[in-house]
């Protein structure tokens, strides 16, 4: 079926190289006029469109299958390319990653009837005193597309919300961040408070951020130090990998 | 509850994740030049305070962004 969604084709023509263009437009080779939809409004990032056709797709038949390539992950596409191509900048893509979580709410209990349960389960969050959360969202993103499950608390967590988040969904991984100098201490102040109730053991910790070094985790007694959003997802499988 | 083919869902993953990678190893080279909070109509996305947030003009809760992206946006941010 060809692309008759007119903002599809609109967007398809952004990209300049004809090569890859054509290579992209093939995603919807065969795709049905609702997964054009679903795409096209992922890539705008209105995530209560991709909710509703999400649902409306699956009530008329189609497998997650299709959703997920044909419409989700072919719109996700087109964001990377507008993304390298600086049509798009990051509170845009981690927009469209919003809506990507909306679509993806209705494929995760499929998933989990097959047979495939989350790789693991991450907290995610800035510690105290920190509103710096891009480099956090990042991370969140890039591990739900792994296959994990996020909790995220946001910005300017405190060490008793890590630890309460940490019981109450029984999480493997941790993952804090910070972007200034003095907020920093606060992960290690937030490790003491795991180790002073004798939960330490219990969840492997991650941490990231601009100022802090693999020297700087060692010293706090992190588990792991991601200087990136590839390094956090690459650590989170790593733990899980040794868990097992 | 329909199912899910395992097989085309590990391919489906793998393709995500390397979206994902690509986006994530862009993210550094433009940030070299442009406020990661800065969205593409120039407005700021940030939860913290910025000089470069000309308050008085406000879109959607969004201050607009004055910041020049040949200089460092860093040292503006409030920390």
């Amino acid at each position: 079926m060809p692309i008759t969604n007119e903002t599809l084709e609109s967007e398809l023509n952004n990209i300049e190289n004809s090569q890859e263009r054509d290579h992209i437009r093939k995603l919807w080779d065969h795709a049905d006029i609702l997964m054009q939809e679903i795409s096209v409004n992922l890539i705008q990032g209105n995530n209560t469109a991709v909710d509703e056709l999400t649902k409306q797709a699956l009530d008329n038949g189609f497998d997650a299958n299709t959703i997920l390539d044909e419409g989700l992950i072919a719109g996700m596409a087109i964001v990377g390319i507008k993304f390298r191509d600086n049509l798009i900048f990051v509170p845009e893509v981690l927009v469209a990653a919003r809506a990507m979580k909306a679509g993806m709410v209705y494929i995760e209990p499929i998933l989990s009837a097959s047979g495939i349960e989350p790789i693991g389960k991450v907290i995610m969050g800035t510690v105290k005193g920190d509103l710096h959360d891009i480099g956090k969202n990042l991370c969140i993103m890039m591990l739900r597309g792994a296959g994990f499950t996020v909790i995220d608390l946001g910005v300017d967590t405190s060490s008793e919300e890590f630890i309460e988040a940490v019981e109450e969904h029984n999480a493997e991984i941790l993952g804090m961040s910070a972007l200034l100098t003095t907020t920093m201490p606060n992960m290690g102040k937030t490790i003491t408070s795991f180790e002073d109730i004798e939960m330490r053991d219990l969840v492997k910790i991650m941490v990231g951020g601009a100022p802090l070094s693999q020297e700087f985790a060692d010293e706090m007694g992190a588990d792991g130090f991601g200087k990136d959003a590839i390094s956090c997802v690459d650590l989170a499988k790593q733990f899980v990998a040794n868990e097992n | 509850m329909s199912q899910i083919d395992k097989e085309k869902y590990s391919q489906s993953i793998s393709k995500l994740d390397s979206i994902f990678r690509e986006i994530s190893s862009n993210v550094t080279e433009i940030s070299k030049w442009r406020c990661p909070y800065k969205n593409m109509s120039d407005r700021c996305t940030a939860k913290f305070g910025c000089r470069n947030q000309k308050r008085t003009d406000v879109v959607d809760d969004l201050y607009l962004c004055i910041g020049s992206d040949n200089l460092d946006y860093r040292s503006a941010w409030d920390s």
